[in-house]
Formats: C-alpha cells, sequence, structure tokens
C-alpha cells in the first residue's frame, strides 16, 4: 500500500495511473478540482470518500497536521477535543505547545515573525 | 459594545487560524504588486463566522491598502458594478475612493460572490472577472459555498484558497486573548465547554465568551414560551433587563423579530430619557441591523437569520439599559411596514421553519423553542444543510 501526505485545503495531484477514476472523485461533495491545480480536498468526510475509491488502487491518502508553534507533528488522538473537531485544517496546536502558559503570546508573536518573513522585513 | 466588534483584528497576526491560507494571500498579494499577477485575484472560501471578512480587512490595513467593497447580493449587474468601480483602465477613476488624502493603494473586495447566481445575474460576474483580467487592482472575493459548476469561471480565474473554521483549541487562543485584554479570570472549563460548543465559529465563540462574562449561563436551556401578540411581546421585551429572558422571547416569537427591531428603531429615536451618547451608539447598532435584515431579506439567508437571532437579545438589552421604554404606541407608519415585512416573513416561515421542521421532524413548537437557536450545535454539516435549503427554495 502507498500512502501519500495531503494537506485540507491544500491542492494536490493524484498518479497518473488513477486518472480513470477521476470522474468519481470529483463528484465526491467536499473534493473540488481546479484545472491545473489539482484537487482540494474541504473535510474528513470528503477524505474518507476519496480513500474508499482509492484503496482498491493501492492509494491511501493521509492528512497531515502541524503545530503551528514548533512545527511538530499534531496528534488529535490525544487531544481532548478529538470528537468535536473537524480536524479538516493545515495547521493546529499540538498537546506541548498548548499547555504553555503564554501559548497566546507565543502564537501572536509567530504570527509577527511569520508575515515579516513573508514581507522581508 | 459587542467583543466581535471591540475585537475585529487590525493586523493579520490577530487573526486566529487559517495560518496557511493567510499566508498564502500574503504571499499573492505581494507577488501582485511585485509584478506577479498570474491570479488576478484570491477566491477565499469557508462557512460564515470564521474570520474571511476580518481578515481582508486586517490585511487591507497592514499593507496601507484602501477597501473597496462590493457586496455581490448588491451587484447583480455590470453597470452597478461598473458604476461603483469606475471603468478601471483610467488612472483616474479609483481616485475617487481615496478622498483627497494622500492616495493609497485600493483592494477591491466582493464580499458573498457566491451570492450571485449565474442564471439570475445579468452580467454582474462577467463584469467581476472583467476587471479582474484587467490586472489593474487586485481583487479578493469572498465566497460560503461557491458552486463547482455555477461558479466555474470564477474558480478557474481566481486563486482558490480555503478558510477552515478554527479547531477548538484555535478558538480558546482566541478566547484566552480576549480574557486577558478585558482583565476577566476565565475557568478553562468554560473555555472548553463554549470551544466544543461552536462548530469552529470564531464569532459565536467570542459572543458566547461575551455572554459568559455578564455572568449569564451559556448552557442553552431555553425555556419554551407561548407565541405572543406582537404589542404584548414588545410590552414583555421592554420591561425585560435579563438577556436570557430576552433571548426567550425572542427565540419564541422570532417570526417576529424585524417588527421588533423596528419598532425598537422607532423608540429609540423618540426616546426622551436617553443619554446623546448612548443614542448614538444604539442607532449606529440599528444601522447595522437594519442592512443585515436588508440583505437576510433579499437572500433568504439563514444564516443571517441565525446570526440576527444572536445579536438582536443583545441589542435590546442594550437599549433597554439605556432607558428605552415603550410608551404604548407603534406609529401608524409602521403598521404599513408591518405589513410588508409580513410578506417576507411569511415566506421565512414556510422555507426554514416548515421545511426545516420537516427535515428535523419536529413540531413547530418544538422546532422554535428549541432546535432553532442552537441550530449550529446539531450535527448536521453546514453543506448539506445549505444544500438542503437552496433545494426547497
Ligand atoms: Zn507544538
Amino acid at each position: 500500500m502507498q500512502y501519500m501526505n495531503i494537506k485540507y485545503g491544500t491542492p494536490f495531484r493524484i498518479p497518473r495511473r488513477l486518472g480513470d477514476r477521476f470522474k468519481d472523485i470529483v463528484s465526491i461533495r467536499g473534493v473540488k478540482y481546479i484545472k491545473g491545480t489539482g484537487f482540494i480536498i474541504e473535510n474528513k468526510e470528503a477524505l474518507d470518500s476519496i480513500n474508499k475509491i482509492l484503496v482498491k488502487m493501492g492509494l491511501i491518502l493521509k492528512p497531515l497536521i502541524n503545530c503551528y508553534i514548533c512545527g511538530g507533528n499534531v496528534d488529535c488522538d490525544e487531544c481532548t477535543f478529538n470528537k468535536s473537531c473537524h480536524k479538516a485544517v493545515t495547521h493546529c496546536i499540538c498537546k506541548t505547545c498548548f499547555q504553555q502558559r503564554d501559548l497566546v503570546n507565543i502564537y501572536i508573536s509567530k504570527q509577527t515573525q511569520m508575515i515579516r518573513r513573508l514581507i522581508g522585513e | 459594545m459587542l467583543w466581535t466588534e471591540k475585537y475585529r483584528p487590525k493586523k493579520i497576526e490577530d487573526v486566529i487560524g487559517n495560518e496557511e491560507a493567510k499566508q498564502e494571500v500574503v504571499k499573492w498579494l505581494i507577488g501582485w504588486f511585485t509584478g506577479n499577477k498570474e491570479y488576478p485575484g484570491v477566491l477565499l472560501a469557508g462557512p460564515p463566522g470564521i474570520g474571511k471578512t476580518s481578515f481582508v480587512y486586517a490585511l487591507a490595513n497592514q499593507f496601507n491598502l484602501h477597501v473597496v467593497e462590493l457586496n455581490a447580493s448588491d451587484v447583480r449587474t455590470a453597470q452597478h458594478i461598473y458604476a461603483k468601480v469606475g471603468s478601471i483602465g483610467g488612472a483616474s477613476t479609483l481616485d475617487a475612493f481615496t478622498g483627497s488624502g494622500p492616495r493609497r493603494n485600493i483592494l477591491l473586495f466582493f464580499d458573498e460572490v457566491d451570492g450571485i447566481d449565474p442564471k439570475a445575474d445579468t452580467g454582474g460576474l462577467s463584469a467581476i472577472l472583467d476587471i479582474a483580467n484587467k490586472k489593474e487592482v487586485p481583487i479578493i472575493a469572498a465566497a460560503n459555498f461557491p458552486d463547482p459548476v455555477k461558479h466555474k469561471d470564477l474558480l478557474n480565474t481566481f486563486k482558490y484558497i480555503t478558510f477552515r473554521p478554527l479547531t477548538p483549541r484555535q478558538i480558546i487562543i482566541l478566547l484566552k486573548r480576549i480574557a486577558a485584554n478585558e482583565g476577566i479570570a476565565v475557568s478553562d472549563e468554560l473555555l472548553n465547554n463554549i470551544a466544543t460548543k461552536v462548530n469552529g465559529d470564531a464569532r459565536l465563540a467570542v459572543n458566547l465568551l461575551q455572554e459568559a462574562s455578564h455572568g449569564l449561563d451559556i448552557d442553552i436551556t431555553l425555556t419554551p414560551m407561548e407565541n405572543l401578540p406582537f404589542e404584548e411581546l414588545i410590552r414583555r421585551l421592554t420591561n425585560s433587563y435579563n438577556i436570557n429572558e430576552i433571548r426567550n422571547l425572542l427565540n419564541s416569537n422570532s417570526n417576529q423579530i424585524e417588527d421588533v427591531f423596528y419598532t425598537y428603531y422607532d423608540l429609540i429615536t423618540r426616546s426622551n430619557n436617553t443619554s446623546f451618547e448612548d443614542k448614538v451608539r444604539l442607532l449606529d447598532y440599528c444601522i447595522k441591523l437594519n442592512e443585515m435584515f436588508g440583505r437576510m431579506n433579499k437572500k433568504r439567508s439563514f444564516y443571517l437569520f441565525r446570526y440576527i437571532l444572536t445579536l438582536m437579545p443583545w441589542f435590546i438589552y442594550s437599549a433597554n439599559r439605556a432607558g428605552i421604554v415603550y410608551d404604548g404606541r407603534i406609529p401608524a407608519y409602521r403598521f404599513k411596514l408591518f405589513i410588508q415585512n409580513r410578506k417576507y416573513r411569511d415566506h421565512l416561515n414556510e422555507v426554514y421553519t416548515d421545511r426545516l421542521k420537516m427535515i428535523l421532524h419536529e413540531s413547530y413548537r418544538k422546532f422554535v423553542t428549541e432546535t432553532l437557536p442552537t441550530i449550529k450545535f446539531i450535527d448536521i454539516k453546514d453543506e448539506i444543510l445549505e444544500d438542503l435549503l437552496t433545494k426547497v427554495i
């Protein structure tokens, strides 16, 4: 079985050999196809539906969620909000960072850094 | 003041969540101003209440851009759009928007672009695309639920960026920040409670925190109430200083909510025992609500209806606190208005109430008193609800 990491809301392409399942995939609610860009998966339900198709062809898509603060992996299984969360994000906060006392300021300064980096200040 | 207004983000870093999406937009905008105009615009897609509009304004603020906002449901025709934007080709055309001050660059913002139905559209969508393809002004469009078929051209032309509801942990960061600013102590239990309830809706989360900070129980414990005759409803509302009671009254008489609003509008303008400052503040509130009602009627938007239902209790509560009293008369011209309103209201009733209660297999009463106010907390996906509603409409 081949695994492929994807991020929710971020375009990706499927291997060429799966091209004949294109129609099935774009007809799934919560999946968008943008010409020249690729597929976008909007939510977990859509991901599950895609995987039902792809698993028969030997491919499974795995969502990646990174911690916005430390960049590490976010493990939803150890989150107390696991059940009430839609999880369809590219970033969240990992358990360790979430427990930091100064969480809010750390988060905001991360954002400030991100903007500065982009603007090139 | 509503915290959702007070804490509207001023800079991008104030916008919590959607980190990657925000970066994408910033990169695109920087690219645009440095000559990379591969995408003439960005389409921000995502459900209401997660900060798309706030982000656009924060972005503009950070880059010192002047936002020219067009609400897509207001500009269905090409003429309207060009009239407001000017023929972008000429250098002088957009100067009008910058006033006499130092000239700032423009950011065109089309909110609710999916409010344009290509079938009913008389050139509005193609005007947007036309303006976009001239690549003279950066454009951001926002949509709740763009349709892959109906909005194909838009999707193919604009850079598509998804905004997602916040995760509970992100909601908690948002709430902690506000609590710190307000200098209030908030228990983890309350934060967790809100974060698990709001389905990633940042706006709702902030409203609930504000309610809780006023000592209110945020658990949805609505007592079923009778549907009241209009005058009796106004009498009860104007005599109440308890937000839960006001909310219950409004929720169980939500079919009269616009009449209530206009009556209050009238009472505020006529009130003798309200300070000038309070009047200004309340009338400002009125203008905003009035605009929302207008949009709700035009778009038959269930989301706006729900949003209005969360705002109205606070509006009435603060009006009462500012000394608004009911003098036992509703001006004659209001009655005319009420009759007009009733037309759309019957429609709203039919669409939102009858159909939804059918979908949910509930009685009218249970639906209005319990389900409607808590609809967000029911495990129905927004998309499905929207889909059902559009089919019904
Ligand atoms: Zn972390």
